[in-house]
């Protein structure tokens, strides 16, 4: 029997099963239609395996990346020795932090090395650095050294790397930045470390954020209208390229995007959007694509507890990106086509519940299995007392990483590459994934871009609308939570255990950290070289005016001369204007 | 209170906090529970949120608050509305409010604070039932 003879079979043993089956069971329960989906071989018709699946670090890399993740040969070893991975490692990325001064932020990486733990620096910045504003800002006021360490000039950055010299130099371990807006002036600051250390720049590795686009439709630290902020990013991307060729270029953010209320195909359709926009300025700065496409990350697409949608996502997004990447831009190096990102499918921090908290394990680990399921690490993220805002607890971070290693060791979730290829099911949803989020690109595209899709408002305002149409599921009963709209009664009981929030800093200090870095920023403005620094924000406000000049230079030119991070972004705000707010 | 009026509510985000699904949610929320609903967008310092709130002359102000400086934003607000005499608008806070911080925010005037999770349908009924708050002292406005 030919294929065709094969699916007509299957096209009437359907429809008998639609008519004697399926429909009386309906009609038994009075429902409208099926509560459930049954998938076969007629839902996926057309599918060519190694045209849409491929083998595992093939093109299009619907099944992965590559073969096996680095981390699976080393799954063993980690278990034998007890390997932390919150801790992080001499030449590893270390934990996500920052707050309060410099050398408030500085003593405490010594104490946490002194400790053992040992990841390069991966620096969360105060909301005035991210924004542009140094700390005697009126708008900096209350928030200096809160979400974040504040950094207003190069000496404040090079305080922190005090903690990073000899084994830990920075030629040896990468640093992450979570900056966007003033991402050019934080990697001046980091060549300008280099050179003053001996180090040759090109020696540097790491990522900053510098995903400005996101910051439009989600999170909301921009500084300058999307245009220009487009400029600053393609003279990241080509100084970047010649001279930084460690330095991965940025860190694409689907989740944000997400977390800010996108639906799973917003996420897709917007965090692509962006990257098109990247990947077209790094070629208008005359790059070859794959001089840089291979050194653009994502930070992570996911964020919900649909852990099937979550799977066909990632497979899709790979596919999506692949064939952008070649088709579009014609890219050759293998490594241009693939999503680099350290975190994949998750649950989101938005999907956990203040309600009966110790929950979010539950949920953090369906994200977990959905990771593992395509082609990431079955991490279980985030810590379940995320929403109790108050910093992650000991126990929660403990439970955490047990329940990441009960999924590997145990569950073996990882095991099998891409386990559900194959699916008449996931790889319809996988297609149908994928057409949506190509709809939505083809809208944008149409509109002009991303740039253009910003400027008008569209992606910013389709995803508070997205955000407003969850909630109302969620109270019209449409859209179940436990704990929160459903299984609420007096028959539930809370489950509480012991929270230990590890005392990362002094709260003593913390109160009087606004106060010294003022006094700080002050004795640096009476001691620097006053005419160097205005001569050098000179030459950066001339340049800007000039689209053709690459600003990176000049920004490094400031920084060495201890311009400070406000004083360079206000000669940029002059030049290219002031992003707006979104209005609803 | 004009009996025609709608309940004018402010949204607001003070300080640098770029977290605003918490109060667009809102916004829409309360705009579709018959509230007149403006929405400052984000980066307000208090005194701007205080003027708009007397300029758009508003009975509700929320503000959102996620980075964790909701003490002293929240402070310079009410201070702010009260040296104003507009302390009889009804001050709402929502966002990443640790537990312990209510009743030192509550003791400095808010009138409710709404975590993460609560439904808009008790916001709307939180502010119905608390305006208007003291009818005899209500000026009307007539409204063009």
């Amino acid at each position: 029997m030919g294929r065709d003879g094969y699916i007509k079979k299957i096209e009437t043993a359907a429809r008998q099963w639609e008519e004697q089956v399926l429909g009386p069971r309906i009609k038994r329960f009075n429902l409208a239609e099926s509560p459930t989906r049954f998938y076969s071989p007629l839902n996926v018709r057309n599918s060519d395996f190694l045209e849409k699946v491929g083998f595992p670090g093939e093109y299009p890399y619907t099944a992965g990346n590559s073969p096996f993740d680095f981390w699976k040969a080393f799954a063993a070893d980690a278990a034998k020795t007890g390997y932390r991975p919150d801790w992080g490692g001499a030449g590893k990325v270390g934990k996500y932090g920052g707050f309060g001064t410099a050398s408030d932020y500085r003593d405490y990486l010594l104490r946490m090395q002194s400790m053992g733990r040992k990841g390069g620096p991966n620096i969360a910045f105060d909301l005035a650095t991210q924004c542009g504003y140094d700390s005697d800002s009126p708008y900096a006021e209350g928030e200096v050294g809160r979400v974040g360490v504040a950094i207003d000039s190069f000496r404040d950055f090079q305080v922190i790397y005090e903690a990073y010299t000899g084994d830990l130099d920075i030629d040896k371990v990468p640093s992450n930045y979570t900056i966007n807006a003033p991402a050019a002036v934080i990697i001046a600051m980091y060549a300008t470390l280099a050179k003053k250390r001996g180090i040759a720049i090109d020696r540097l590795q790491g990522t900053p954020q510098n995903d400005i686009l996101k910051e439009f439709i989600a999170r909301g630290t921009y500084i300058y209208p999307p245009r220009p902020s487009i400029r600053l990013f393609r003279d990241i991307c080509v100084f970047c390229t010649h001279y930084l060729p460690r330095l991965n270029i940025n860190s694409i953010g689907g989740y944000h995007i997400r977390e800010a209320g996108a639906t799973h195909i917003q996420d897709l359709a917007f965090s692509f959007a962006n990257g098109i926009a990247y990947i077209e300025a790094g070629l208008a700065g005359g790059l070859d694509i794959d001089a840089f496409a291979p050194r653009i990350t994502f930070n992570a697409f996911g964020g919900s507890m649909e852990m099937y949608k979550e799977i066909a996502l990632q497979r899709a997004a790979r596919r999506i990106w692949a064939r952008i990447l070649k088709e579009r831009f014609g890219a050759r190096d293998p490594r241009s086509m693939m999503i680099r990102q350290p975190i994949t499918a998750h649950i989101g921090c938005s999907s956990t519940t203040l309600q009966r908290p110790l929950n979010n394990l539950a949920r953090a680990v369906i994200g977990g299995i959905a990771a593992g399921m395509s082609g990431g690490i079955p991490g279980a993220f985030p810590p379940f007392d995320e929403p109790l805002g108050l910093g992650h607890s000991q126990e929660a971070t403990q439970l955490q990483i047990d329940a990441t290693r009960i999924m590997i060791y145990e569950a073996k979730v990882a095991d099998v590459n891409d386990p559900w290829a194959g699916s008449y099911f996931m790889e319809s949803l996988t297609d149908e994934t994928e057409e949506a989020a190509l709809a939505e690109m083809e809208k944008i595209e149409n509109m002009g871009g991303a740039v253009a899709a910003i400027e008008n408002g569209y992606m910013p305002r389709c995803v508070a609308k997205s955000a407003y149409e969850k909630q109302k599921l969620v109270e019209q009963l449409k859209e179940f939570i436990v704990g929160v709209n459903c299984f609420t009664s007096d028959n539930e009981i809370e489950v509480s255990v012991n929270r230990i929030v590890e005392a990362t800093y002094d709260p003593e200090r913390m109160k009087t950290a606004e106060d010294r870095q003022k006094k700080s920023l002050a004795r640096l403005k009476r001691e620097r070289n006053g005419t160097a620094v205005s001569t050098a924000l000179k030459t950066l406000c001339v340049h800007a005016r000039d689209d053709s000049y690459n600003l990176m230079p000049d920004i490094i030119e400031c920084v060495e001369n201890e311009a400070t991070l406000q004083e360079i972004s206000d000669v940029l705000r002059q030049v290219f204007g002031e992003a707006q707010p979104i209005k609803l | 209170m004009n009996e025609n009026r709608k309940i004018r509510v402010l949204i607001s985000k003070p300080g640098l906090d770029g977290h605003e699904r918490g109060a667009m949610v809102v916004a829409y929320g309360l705009r579709d529970e018959g509230f007149e609903v403006i929405y400052t967008g984000l980066r307000q310092t208090p005194e701007q949120i205080v003027n708009a709130a007397i300029q758009e002359d508003v009975d509700v102000l929320g503000l959102s608050i996620l980075s964790g400086a909701h003490l002293g934003l929240t402070r310079k607000v009410i201070d702010g509305l009260g040296a104003q005499q507009a302390d009889d608008i009804l001050v709402l806070l929502g966002g990443i409010i640790p537990e312990e911080d209510i009743p030192a925010l509550k003791e400095m005037g808010v009138d409710e604070i709404f975590t993460a999770g609560t439904p808009i349908k008790d916001i709307s009924d939180f502010i119905r039932s608390h305006l208007p708050r003291s009818p005899e002292q209500e000026p009307v406005i007539e409204k063009p």
